[in-house]
C-alpha cells in the first residue's frame, strides 16, 4: 500500500505571494522555452561552515548547493508540504511511525556509475547516524534510529526504537540525501572538502573550496527527478558556478552589472536595494523558510520576572508585529503569526494571541503587582521590571522591541556578547529572553528547541515550569506518534495554542529568503525548505 | 664597495644574533596567543568543540570526551602547548578545526593570493607615496605645495572599506574596468591593490616629505647649489638619498601590516587569501588557524625588519653592524 499525505492547506500562501515582488518578471512563461546552455552564477553571503557533505551541513547555502547533486528517497512539495515520491517510488510506515518500508526506483544510477539500490540506502542512512553530533541536523531528523534492513535489492526497512513520524519529511531533506557507497569511505572530514562526493543528482559537484567557490556541471542522461519538477529530463543550465560576497553593496552591484546572476543574502534584501535590482529589469524571488520564526524565548527561573506567567502573557501582547515587519523590513513583509513560519505544514494561524494590544498588556501588569513608576518603567517592591535579553550584535530590530516594551514600561537590557560569553549566558540561563530560530519544514522542529525531555538547551530547560514541561513533552511525543494527518494537525494545534498562551515562546518575526534573480534567468524555483531547486532554471541569450 | 664591508665577520656575528632574537620573538608571540586563546574566561574545548559545529548541549559525557579526545582537547594544557609548538618546529600546523583541513595546506592555498595583492600594494604605494612627497618638496609654488602637503592626510584619513566601496562603484560597476570580485587574472589585482596602497602611500608620503625638507634646510645643500649643481640633481641625489632612512625604517613597519589591512581589502573584494580566512578564523574561534596565521605574520614581520636593518648602511655607510667594544 502506498502512504500519501492528503493536502494540506497553507492559509499563509497568499500572503507569501504578496511579497513576491517582480517574481513574474524572472519566472518562466514570458521567457518563451526553455533552451540549453549557459553557466548560472551565484553569490551568496558567506560560507561560515565550510562544509559541502549534505548529511552534515546545516549551513543553509550549502544546502541549496547540495540539492543540485543529491537527490533523496522523497521530495517535499513547496505549496502543500505533502510528501511525494523521488527516489523511492512508494512506502509504507506501521502504525506509531517506528518503521518505514520504501520501495527503491531500479533505473537510478549514481554520477560515478555506480547502482543505486536499498544497500546504497542502508550505507547513506547507516553512516549519516554514525555521523552523531557531527551532524547536527541528522541527529534530531534520525532520532531513535535502530537500523536500515535490506529486504530485496530495491526495498528498505528502516526500523527506529521510539515513534518518529517527522521521519518522512526527514527522508526528504538534503540531509538524508543518499550518496554514493564508495563516499562513504572517506572520513567525515574529508567529505566535507567535497573532493570526492558522488550523488545521484542533475548536477555534479565539479569543486569546492569553502568559503571561495563551489563548481557544478550538469550530469547528462538524469531522468529521475521528483514528480515536483517541470523538466523531467537533463537539467538546462551546463553549470552552477558559486561565489560568497560578503558586501551587500558589492553582491548587488555584482547583480545589476552583470557579473553575477543570482544574489542570495541570508538576511532580506532591504528595500533600497530591491528597488535598484528591480529597475535593471531583474526581479526578487522569495520564500519564508519553514520551522520556527525568529522568536525569543523566556528564563522562567525563580526570582525572574519572566516566572509570573501574567508577565508573560503581557510581554506577547507588548510587541507590535505588524510594525516591526513594516518597519525592520518593508510594507507587505509577512507579519508572524504563530510559532512557526507560514510555509511550515501544520503551521496554525494564531494571529488573533499575538495581537498588540498594549492597553491588556498594562492591565496585566498591574494585576501581576508591577506598577508604573515617574520614570515610565514599572516596578515591583522596589525591584525594577527589566529584562535582560544577550545578543552578539544589536540590530535595529532588537532596538525597536526595546522601545516598544518600553512603551508598556517593561526595561530591555541588551546584553551584547562575544560568541563564548554568549555561549556561556544562554548555558547559565544569565538571561531573560533569548533569540533563536530553526529551519525544518516540519513541526517536530519546535521540539529541539523546547522539548525539555528531548534537549538540555536552556531553551528547553528553562522556559517553562515543571507542570507545562509534562504537558509540552506529551504533545511532542505525541506528534511523532501521530501517524494519520489530521491526529498530527491537531496534536500541533494544540501545543502551538499551548506554547503561546503559556508564554513560552514570543515569536517575533518571519524569516524569509530573498534573491535578487536576472532578467535572462528563468524558472527559478524553491524547494519546501527555501533552497534552491536549479532543475527548470534556464537562461536566455 | 660597500657590500664587500657589508660581509664581514662581525656582520656574520650580528647576523647571527638578530636570526636569534627573530626566533625569541616568534616563540614569545606563539606562546603569548597560545596563552590569550587558551586563557580565556570561556571554556576552550566547548569554543573548539562550537567552531567545529558540535553542540555540547547535545553531547552525552562519553561523546564529549571522544570529541575533546578528536582535537586533541583531552591532554593537559601543558602537553597541548609542547605538542603544538613541536608541531609548528616540524612545520606542521595541526588541523583547522572549521575548515576540516591542515592549517598548512590553507596557508599554502591562500598565501600566493596575499603575496601578489600585498606586494602590488606596496611596490603603487612606494610609487605613489614616493612621487607625491617628491614633487612635494619640489614644487615652489606655495598653494600647490600646501595641497601636495596636505594630501596624505586626506589618504590616512580615509577608512580602507570606504575607498575599496567606493572603487567597486565607479571603477566595477559604472565603467566596468576592473573586475569587483575574486582573483582572476592580474586585473582583479589593481582595485584591491589601490585600495591598501592608498594609506600606506599616503603615511609614507608624510615622513618622505618630511625628511626631504628637513635634508634640504641643510647646509650641504646649500653647499651643493653654491657649486653649480642644479635642483633638481641636489633633491634627487643628495637628499633623497639621505631622506630615506626614516621611510626605510617605516616601510618595513607598513610590510608588516600587510596582513592587517588585506583583512579589509580582501573581505570587500571578496578575495580568498590569507587575511579574510583570518577574518573568518577568528569568528569562528579556530585556534589552530588563528596561531597559524599569527605566527607566520609575525614572521613575515621579524624577517623584513631584519633585511630592512641589514640595508640600512647601503643607503648610509655611516651604519655599520659592527658590535659594539665594549
Amino acid at each position: 500500500m502506498r502512504y500519501r499525505r492528503p493536502l494540506l492547506a497553507l492559509t499563509a500562501l497568499a500572503t507569501l505571494a504578496a511579497c513576491g515582488g517582480g517574481a513574474d518578471a524572472a519566472n518562466d512563461g514570458d521567457g518563451g522555452n526553455p533552451v540549453k546552455g549557459g553557466t548560472l552564477r551565484i553569490a551568496f553571503w558567506d560560507d561560515a561552515q565550510g562544509c559541502i557533505d549534505p548529511n552534515q551541513v546545516y549551513w543553509i547555502e550549502s544546502r541549496s548547493l547540495n540539492r543540485q547533486f543529491a537527490d533523496s528517497l522523497t521530495d517535499q512539495d513547496p505549496e502543500t508540504g505533502k510528501i511525494v515520491p523521488w527516489l523511492a517510488e512508494s512506502w509504507e510506515v506501521n502504525d506509531d511511525a517506528t518503521s518505514y518500508t520504501f520501495k527503491l526506483r531500479d533505473d537510478v544510477t549514481f554520477s560515478d556509475g555506480t547502482k543505486f539500490d536499498a544497500a546504497a540506502v542502508k550505507t547513506a542512512y547507516d553512516a549519516t547516524h554514525a555521523l552523531g553530533a557531527k551532524s547536527l541536523l541528522g541527529l534530531t531528523y534520525t532520532a531513535g534510529y535502530k537500523s536500515t534492513e535490506v529486504v530485496d535489492d530495491y526495498t528498505v526497512k528502516v526500523d527506529f526504537d521510539q515513534p518518529n513520524s517527522a521521519f518522512l519529511q526527514a527522508s526528504s531533506t538534503t540531509t538524508l540525501a543518499i550518496l554514493s557507497p564508495e563516499t562513504y569511505r572517506q572520513t567525515p572530514e574529508e567529505r566535507c572538502t567535497g573532493d570526492n562526493l558522488v550523488g545521484t543528482g542533475a548536477f555534479t559537484l565539479d569543486s569546492y573550496t569553502a568559503a571561495t567557490e563551489a563548481k557544478l556541471s550538469r550530469r547528462d542522461g538524469y531522468a529521475w527527478p521528483s514528480e515536483l519538477i517541470e523538466n523531467q529530463g537533463d537539467a538546462y543550465l551546463d553549470a552552477i558556478e558559486v561565489s560568497y560576497i560578503k558586501e551587500d553593496s558589492v553582491r548587488v552591484g555584482s547583480l545589476t552589472s552583470g557579473a553575477i546572476d543570482i544574489a542570495w543574502p541570508r538576511l532580506p534584501i532591504s528595500e533600497a536595494d530591491q528597488k535598484v535590482i528591480e529597475a535593471t529589469g531583474a526581479g526578487i524571488e522569495s520564500r519564508s523558510l519553514p520551522g520556527i520564526s525568529s522568536s525569543y524565548f523566556p528564563n522562567v527561573g525563580a526570582g525572574k520576572p519572566l516566572a509570573d506567567v501574567k508577565v508573560r502573557q503581557a510581554l506577547q501582547k507588548s510587541i507590535d508585529r505588524k510594525s516591526y515587519a513594516s518597519t525592520v523590513f518593508w510594507d507587505g513583509y509577512p507579519v508572524v503569526s504563530g510559532p512557526f513560519d507560514n510555509t511550515t505544514p501544520y503551521a496554525t494561524d494564531s494571529s488573533g494571541v499575538l495581537a498588540y494590544d498594549p492597553e491588556g498588556a498594562k492591565a496585566l501588569l498591574d494585576e501581576a503587582g508591577w506598577t508604573a513608576g515617574a520614570d515610565g518603567y514599572r516596578a515591583k517592591d522596589g525591584e525594577p521590571l527589566t529584562l535582560t535579553i544577550p545578543a552578539q550584535n544589536t540590530t535595529p530590530g532588537d532596538q525597536l522591541v526595546q522601545d516598544q516594551l518600553k512603551q508598556v514600561g517593561i526595561k530591555v537590557e541588551l546584553n551584547v556578547l562575544t560568541l563564548a560569553q554568549y555561549q556561556a549566558a544562554a548555558a547559565d540561563g544569565d538571561y531573560d529572553l533569548l533569540a533563536t530560530y530553526y529551519t525544518r519544514a516540519d513541526p517536530s522542529v519546535l521540539g529541539s528547541v523546547l522539548d525539555s525531555g528531548v534537549s538540555q538547551a536552556g531553551t528547553a530547560q528553562l522556559s517553562q515550569d515543571p507542570a507545562t514541561k509534562k504537558e509540552i513533552s506529551g504533545l511532542f511525543a505525541e506528534g511523532l506518534q501521530d501517524v494519520a494527518e489530521d491526529k498530527r494537525a491537531g496534536t500541533y494545534a494544540d501545543l502551538q495554542k499551548l506554547i503561546l498562551e503559556q508564554g513560552v515562546m514570543f515569536p517575533l518575526y518571519e524569516r524569509v529568503q530573498t534573491a535578487g534573480v536576472a532578467s535572462k534567468v528563468h524558472g527559478f524555483a524553491w524547494t519546501s525548505e527555501a533552497f534552491l531547486r536549479a532543475n527548470d532554471i534556464w537562461i536566455s541569450q | 664597495m660597500t657590500s664587500v664591508k657589508w660581509l664581514t665577520s662581525s656582520t656574520a656575528r650580528y647576523l647571527a644574533g638578530r636570526v636569534l632574537q627573530a626566533v625569541i620573538v616568534l616563540w614569545a608571540v606563539y606562546t603569548v596567543t597560545f596563552g590569550i586563546l587558551y586563557l580565556l574566561p570561556s571554556d576552550p574545548v566547548e569554543l573548539q568543540l562550537a567552531a567545529a559545529n558540535v553542540q555540547v548541549d547535545e553531547l552525552s559525557p562519553a561523546e564529549l570526551a571522544a570529541a575533546k579526545q578528536q582535537y586533541g582537547l583531552d591532554q593537559p594544557l601543558a602537553t597541548q602547548y609542547f605538542d603544538q609548538l613541536g608541531g609548528l618546529l616540524r612545520g606542521d600546523f595541526g588541523q583547522s578545526i572549521s575548515l576540516h583541513r591542515p592549517v598548512g595546506e590553507l596557508l599554502a592555498e591562500r598565501l600566493p593570493s596575499t603575496l601578489a595583492l600585498g606586494a602590488t600594494a606596496i611596490g603603487l604605494a612606494l610609487v605613489l607615496g614616493g612621487t607625491l612627497a617628491y614633487l612635494a618638496a619640489y614644487v615652489r609654488v606655495a598653494w600647490l605645495k600646501t595641497v601636495l602637503n596636505r594630501l596624505p592626510a586626506v589618504g590616512v584619513s580615509l577608512p580602507p572599506f570606504f575607498v575599496g566601496l567606493l572603487l567597486i562603484q565607479v571603477f566595477a560597476f559604472e565603467l566596468g574596468w576592473f573586475p569587483a570580485t575574486g582573483t582572476q587574472g592580474a586585473s582583479s589585482l589593481v582595485l584591491p591593490a589601490i585600495t591598501m596602497a592608498v594609506p600606506t602611500a599616503a603615511m609614507l608620503a608624510q615622513v618622505l616629505t618630511r625628511s626631504l625638507d628637513d635634508q634640504l634646510a641643510e647646509p650641504y645643500v646649500a653647499t651643493a647649489a653654491a657649486r653649480g649643481l642644479s635642483r633638481q640633481y641636489v633633491q634627487a641625489r643628495h637628499a633623497l638619498r639621505n631622506a630615506l632612512l626614516p621611510t626605510l625604517t617605516l616601510l618595513g613597519l607598513l610590510l608588516g601590516a600587510t596582513v592587517t589591512e588585506a583583512v579589509v581589502a580582501e573581505t570587500v573584494f571578496s578575495r580568498p587569501g590569507v587575511g579574510q580566512m583570518a577574518q573568518q578564523a577568528v569568528l569562528a574561534q579556530d585556534v589552530p588557524l588563528v596561531q597559524a596565521i599569527v605566527v607566520l605574520a609575525a614572521a613575515v614581520f621579524v624577517v623584513i625588519n631584519l633585511l630592512i636593518d641589514l640595508v640600512y648602511p647601503l643607503f648610509d655607510p655611516r651604519i655599520t653592524h659592527t658590535p659594539r667594544v665594549s
